[in-house]
């Protein structure tokens, strides 16, 4: 399975992430958010803990990458694996490996509620996600 | 979707989608275009996203589209609706992510011909002086209560600490301060994002650029704007940073938590929104005024690196080469405004994203030497092609809410110009053509490929045309600073 692929949107970027689980699902959305700006390919030396709530499961997607990229912008890092330990309906807890900001291509805004979509499909699950770039 | 046979054609470049094309919307939508803009919009949910704008609680007259609409998030890019603010919504992600994201002019008393031989060095020294790209920090310390005073004061802090002179301040969109901006509606989170970024350019299609003007098509106005034929002005294009995208993101969230308890339904939950008068809306409307301030700050810094970049470069060599404040407008805001509806003079909450104000000539908002040519309207074209200013009229005024559009549009996607251009190609080609480009990211230089944006020149021919903006100047690049 994919981890995620590029969907085409005019003014913005687009991605659809797949998942076994909805654990999976959301990590690998938050691998693909990474992989967009291009910032993967650094050795991890840092780890941190990340906590967030939402109202529903799509608000705590929604929040999980946004707080990644607020992360990512006021510390200066990038992560490349995501282990979440806690998922229910309204909270998230993970735990992420990083490091320090490489050189990074490209940079997301923030992360959109328009056209969000996290769906279960047969044997698997697949969330879509529009960022402002 | 949406197609042409859905559309009434009110007159040339005006078409209207009917209240009754869609169960929920509570107002028509108008899209100002001619028929190629048009086909442009309808191949992608730009139409659809408007309409969406046009079922939000509040809402007067009709949402309205420019030609430059393209598809966005919530709102589409192009996008210009009012609310009551007796009984209407504020909507963040109708704003967008980069609050107060726009575009200010400087222009000298300098012929191109003249700094042409130190041009090289003048964007080398452009792109030293104003930190651009991801990551960058800016130059511009911040102790104790200074965010806050910035965030609550705008353009006057800037103007107590020397970077601005008095006259830039009459010469920006609300004096560069917005009057009911409040930092203590703007979380800790969007603080930490903005404190090293004032002064700073970020990247996408942000942008510093050096420009000639090589026509004039409005002698008078231009007088009063002191521009003239193939005079030397800078343009910025930037915005309010990652503290504005964090006011935005904090905002969109909370009101996810309270659109139920309003009874608001809605279309696409990007568009999430509260009551104007409700407390979230009024701290939305405090944080967003913060954020907008930051940006008038933001690029009055920059104004400041490119002034002393100019001196650096060409005192001795070149003389007035001195910049003076054009102006400086917003194309990313929701403004509290009185506009005529139906007869009555109103107060509405007018959101623009990626649309211009444009007010015509005797707003009592404009500084008395612009009085009689209206509000300066500033248009960024897709890089390396033109760019043009513009004023405001009577016709925005009636039509648009005293709104214009605010720059080419995008027609392809980014993933697909990032297929089709090679970045260094691009830069070869400009090179080529004599414009001096200096960027951080290839890749992020051919995401903003001229193929991949509708045609400027276009575009301002059917707002000119339809009589919301008149044609002033019109822009082309020399050299090109970007992240």
């Amino acid at each position: 399975m994919n981890r995620y692929e590029e969907l085409d949107h005019t003014a913005d970027w687009a991605f659809r992430a797949f998942g076994n689980d909805l654990k999976e699902l959301f990590e690998n959305a938050a691998y693909a958010l990474f992989a967009l700006e291009g910032a993967l390919d650094a050795q991890s030396t840092l780890t941190r803990e990340i906590r967030v709530a939402g109202i529903d499961r799509e608000a705590l997607l929604v929040n999980w990458l946004s707080e990644l990229l607020f992360f990512q912008e006021t510390k200066r890092e990038t992560y490349q694996t995501f282990n979440i330990t806690k998922l229910t309906e309204t909270d998230l807890e993970a735990t992420v490996h990083g490091a320090q900001t490489q050189p990074i291509t490209k940079f997301i805004k923030a992360v959109t509620y328009h056209d969000l979509k996290i769906e279960q499909k047969e044997k698997s699950w697949e969330a879509t996600v529009v960022v402002d770039v | 979707m949406i197609s042409k046979h859905d559309l009434q054609r009110l007159s040339e470049f005006v078409w209207q989608v009917p209240r009754e094309y869609r169960g929920d919307m509570r107002a028509p939508a108008r899209i100002w275009a001619d028929e190629d803009l048009l086909d442009d919009a309808l191949q992608d949910k730009s139409v659809e996203q408007l309409i969406n704008t046009a079922t939000l609680p509040g809402i007067v007259k009709y949402a309205i589209a420019m030609p430059d609409l393209h598809q966005g998030y919530g709102a589409p890019v192009g996008g210009v609706f009012a609310t009551a603010t007796s009984d209407g919504v504020i909507s963040p992600g109708a704003v967008g992510y980069d609050i107060n994201c726009g575009v200010r002019v400087l222009a000298s008393q300098v012929h191109a011909n003249e700094i042409r031989p130190h041009l090289g060095n003048l964007a080398t020294t452009l792109y030293r002086n104003c930190p651009s790209g991801v990551g960058v920090s800016g130059t511009v310390n911040l102790y104790g209560d200074d965010l806050d005073d910035i965030l609550n004061r705008g353009a006057d802090w800037t103007l107590e600490r020397g970077y601005a002179r008095m006259e830039d301040l009459p010469h920006t969109e609300e004096y560069g301060r917005i009057p009911y901006a409040d930092a203590d509606m703007v979380s800790d989170k969007a603080k930490e994002r903005g404190r090293d970024q004032l002064g700073t350019l970020g990247a996408g299609n942000h942008f510093i650029e050096v420009d000639r003007i090589t026509a004039i098509y409005d002698e008078d106005a231009a007088r009063v704007l002191g521009l003239f034929e193939n005079q030397v002005v800078v343009q910025i294009h930037c915005g309010s940073r990652g503290l504005g995208h964090q006011v935005c993101q904090d905002y969109v969230d909370r009101f996810q938590r309270v659109v139920k308890e309003y009874n608001i339904v809605l279309p696409d939950r990007e568009l999430v929104a509260a009551p104007f008068a409700s407390p979230e809306g009024q701290a939305y409307v405090g944080a967003m005024g913060a954020a907008a301030n930051f940006a008038f700050a933001n690029r009055q810094v920059l104004a400041f690196h490119i002034r002393r970049s100019f001196a650096e470069v060409l005192k001795g060599h070149v003389k007035n080469f001195d910049l003076h404040q054009v102006y400086d407008i917003a194309h990313n805001m929701a403004k509290v405004e009185d506009h005529d509806v139906e007869g009555e003079r109103m107060q509405v909450l007018v959101h623009r994203k990626g649309a211009t104000r444009a007010f015509g000539p005797h707003s009592p908002v404009l500084p008395d030497d612009l009085k009689e040519i209206g509000q300066p309207v500033l248009i960024p074209g897709s890089m390396g092609t033109m760019s043009f200013i513009l004023c405001g009229t009577a016709g925005s005024m009636a039509q648009t809410f005293g709104s214009s559009c605010h720059g080419a549009g995008r027609v392809w996607s980014r993933h697909r110009a990032k297929k089709e251009i090679r970045g260094e190609k691009l830069r070869a080609e400009m090179q080529e053509r004599g414009i001096e480009v200096r960027a951080g990211s290839l890749s992020g230089l051919a995401e903003e490929a001229p193929q991949a944006y509708k045609d400027v020149a276009r575009v301002v021919q059917v707002v000119d045309a339809a009589g919301i903006g008149r044609r002033v100047a019109r822009l082309e690049p020399m050299a090109v600073v970007k992240g």
